[in-house]
Order: C-alpha cells, then structure tokens, then sequence
C-alpha cells in the first residue's frame, strides 16, 4: 500500500525542536494546547539521556523533553493555533 | 464551537486501493493452546490457506499446510500418530518440521517431500504463529512478552472468547488511534490519551472517566467507578495486551486484556479477546472469576459495536481527519512495515513518533502562563533598551 501524508500538515507543518536537556533534534505539533505530536529519528532516540537509560517496556516520554516542548510552546517558539 | 472553513467546493472523493493480497509478518495468537491439545488434528483457515494444527507425541503444538503433498490429502481431516500427522488418504506421515518422514507401503520418502511449516510458540496458555511470507524465522527482538498473572494462581484463568469479523483486519488495527470512537462507540471519556509507534510496537495509553449519562450511578454499598488506566501494546501486527486498572473509590482492579486477530483471507479474520483478572482480599477468587466473565461480556459488547460499523462502512485509504482525531496515517505507515520484506521496511515506518492528549490542564492555566511570558519579556525588554515596552 502506499504511504499516504497526513493532510493536516500542508496547513501547519511539524516544527524543528531541540531538547534542552541532551540536545536531542526532533520535530514537534502541537494543534492545540492539550495536543502534541512528536516525531522521533534514530538520532534522536539514541541522544536522549531518559530514553536511553529507560528500562524495558514502553517508554512512555521523556520528561525533559516534554519539559522542553511546554517552554517552547510558552515562548511562542512553536506555534499553538488559537482556540475559536 | 466548530468553525466551518468555507472555500472549497469539490466534493471530497473516497480512496481505495485494493485490499493487500499479502499478509502481514508477524507473530499471530491461534487462541488457548488448550484447545489443540484433545489428541486430535484441527482444522485453521488462516492467511489465505488452510493449516492443520497438532500436538505431537512429544508434546508440541506443530502448525502445517494441511494440504498433502502427495495427491492433495487433508491433512486436518487426518489422525495423530506419535509424533507426526497422518494423512487420511494414504497415510503419509508429515512431521512437526514440514518433512515427511514415513510412507506405510514404501521403503523411501521421495526427494522434495517437505510442506510449509510455521514456527509455533505455546506461551502463557495460548497458541503463536509465526507468519512471514519471506520464510525467514522470527528475530529474537521480534516476540510477544510475558504476561505474568496468565500463569499465577492469584489471577483467573483466560475467558476467551472469538469472533469471525467479514471485512479487512486494517479496520481494527484503526482503532488504536481512534480516540474519538472511545467515546461515541465505546461510552468512554478518555481525559490522557497517548499513542507511540516504535520498531514493531504500537502503543496507546489512555486514562478515562466512565460517562455518567451512559452507567447507572452506583447503588450505595457498591463500590463506585472513578476510573480506568491502560497501557495497550500492539506487539507485532496482530496482538494487543491491554494493560487495564480500574479504579473504584474501595478497590482498584487489575486486569489484563488481549485483543488479537489472525487474518483468514483478504476479506475476514478470526478476532479473538481475552481476560484474566487478579484475585485481591477486595475481590477474592470466585469474585474475581465473575468480573473477568463481566469484562468479557463488556468487550464482547465493545466489539459487537465495532463490528455493526464495519460490516457497513466503506475502505478509505484517504480519512478526512480533524485536529482532534488522532495518528490515522502514522499508524497505518507504521503498520505498512509487516507488509513489505525485511528489506523495504523503510526508517519512518519504524522511527519513533508520538501523539498526546493531555486535558488535565484546562487552557486557561496555559494562556495565563503565556501572558505571563510575554509580560516578563517585555518588561526585560524595556529594561535593557531603558524604553517603557
């Protein structure tokens, strides 16, 4: 099958973040202020300091990170479409 | 408040490519291994063909292409003999490994006398097949985990229960990210909502409230429902375990659900759910065996739901999603890895991506803090430049 887009990214696109922890590059959307998407790379999973030293089972996020994308998200740095 | 964004008058097309006509590599769940072990062959229509399942003498469940080789005997129609499989046309012995090892009326197994084989795991009580349509064995990082309470004597044992479903299995692997279905298909009200797709994993984590207007409130003396918290992992293409608590202002239950499927052709598979739930002072044995009977029947209720919706929807390659529905085409691209060779599974089909709802803190706190921000900055703004901002 192929691979489709997902649409709602041509209207507002994934966002360059960098953790403020470990320096970890992925890229963040958020479509409102309780939703975040987060869109790792093999780079990325293998810099993150929580994710590394988790244990086996889901890692469920990295605090630091998390951390990181609210601060953005607060500064303005990613953008958080208004409310209607 | 929904805002309707005019401006674009086309009428919005249905896409559909055909269903795929290969099937998905991965570990499948068969149902209890119980079931395979009454000393006869069974008969499974799985992945386009039909299996003959079979306990060998020595113990082990052994899963064949049904068809003989010879003249085209099936073999599930057939009897056990000690370690092998006989045919019931002429008695062609087939053992566990696929190769023949005995002709009653012939002194030599002819060259070439090897069938399909699957790889079989029999783990915590139900019955594994390893489907890969590149016949390569399954990696060792590639397995279904351990499920501690299947085994222990302070859970019940697995109500089980299994369903043929007439349409494509791409339609309960959706559900995953379907956040919005909870609620209107399954009278949840998820307030945490997480999903993450990583290597072969899918998962969804979900914390909900129960809808008031849906539930008899709580008669007094019965414990009352606040809520439930699940960690649910596809393992592969086909098998969910769904760890589930339910919290109740006396007791908290913990309980485990499976949700799997095997396909039996393009067009219908074999859903299959399971329960086992663990017996506290709270909820002691018997107890404890008629809630896990309960939930069943709950799931079994969950699932009647989806499938009213399935058998009438139509395959949409194309879903015209809304900010507030959930990862649809992350999912079915992390999905599209069990359907190519090892070889094509490409990094963002594998690569980790994440998607949260979290509601727990209402907007206004977050638009506060944002004017909070923006006042302090300006107010340092105004300092440095020793302008009023």
């Amino acid at each position: 099958m192929t691979i489709r887009p997902d649409d709602r990214l041509l209207d507002a696109p994934m966002q360059p973040l960098t953790c403020r922890r470990c320096g970890a590059g992925v890229q963040v959307r958020k479509a409102s202020w309780h939703q975040t998407s987060v869109q790792w790379n093999a780079d990325a999973t293998g810099t993150c300091q929580e994710r590394r030293t988790a244990g086996a089972g889901v890692f469920a996020g990295c605090a630091a990170l998390r951390d990181s994308i609210v601060q953005a998200a607060l500064d303005g740095e990613i953008a958080v479409p208004e409310e209607s | 408040m929904t805002a309707v964004e005019a401006g674009n008058d086309d009428i919005r097309r249905i896409e559909a490519e055909a269903v795929p006509t290969r099937f998905a590599r991965g570990w499948h769940c068969l149902g209890l291994s119980e079931k395979f072990k009454d000393g006869k062959p069974h008969t499974v229509k799985a992945f386009g063909q039909k299996l003959v399942v079979f306990q060998s003498g020595d113990g082990k469940l052994n899963v064949l292409d049904a068809y003989c080789r010879h003249m085209g005997g099936d073999l599930s129609q057939g009897e056990i003999k000690g370690d092998e499989i006989a045919c019931p046309f002429h008695d062609w012995r087939w053992g566990g490994d696929g190769r023949c090892k005995k002709i009653p009326y012939s002194r030599r197994v002819p060259l070439r006398a090897r069938t399909a084989s699957w790889v079989t795991m029999d783990q915590d009580g139900l019955l594994f097949v390893w489907n890969d349509p590149e016949g390569n064995p399954p990696p060792p990082e590639v397995t279904i985990p351990r499920m501690e309470g299947a085994t222990r004597d302070d859970w019940t044992d697995w109500v089980w229960t299994e369903t043929v479903v007439h349409t494509n299995c791409r339609e309960v692997v959706d559900n995953v990210v379907d956040m919005a279905h909870f609620f209107y298909v399954h009278y949840s009200f998820p307030t945490y909502f997480k999903n993450i797709f990583e290597g072969h994993v899918a998962t969804q984590i979900m914390k909900g409230t129960g809808r008031q207007d849906t539930r008899p409130p709580a008669k007094d003396g019965e414990p009352k429902l606040l809520g439930n918290d699940s960690v649910a992992s596809y393992h592969g293409p086909s098998f969910m375990i769904d760890e589930l608590t339910y919290h109740y202002d006396t007791m908290d239950i913990n309980s485990v659900l499976i949700n799997a499927h095997y396909p039996i052709d393009a067009n219908s598979f074999v859903l299959h759910s399971g329960i086992i739930v663990q017996r506290t002072d709270t909820l002691p044995g018997p107890a404890a065996d008629e809630m896990a009977r309960k939930m069943s029947s709950f799931i079994l209720k969950g699932f009647d739901q989806d499938v009213q919706i399935w058998k009438n929807k139509a395959r949409i390659d194309n879903p015209l999603l809304c900010e507030e529905d959930g990862p649809v085409y992350q999912l079915r691209r992390w999905y599209e890895q069990f359907y190519v060779d090892v070889a094509d599974v490409r990094p963002e089909m594998v690569e980790r991506f994440e998607f949260e709802l979290d509601t727990t803190r209402p907007v206004e706190a977050w638009k506060r803090e944002v004017e909070e921000n923006l006042a302090r900055k300006a107010a340092e703004l105004s300092a440095s430049t020793g302008r009023p901002a």
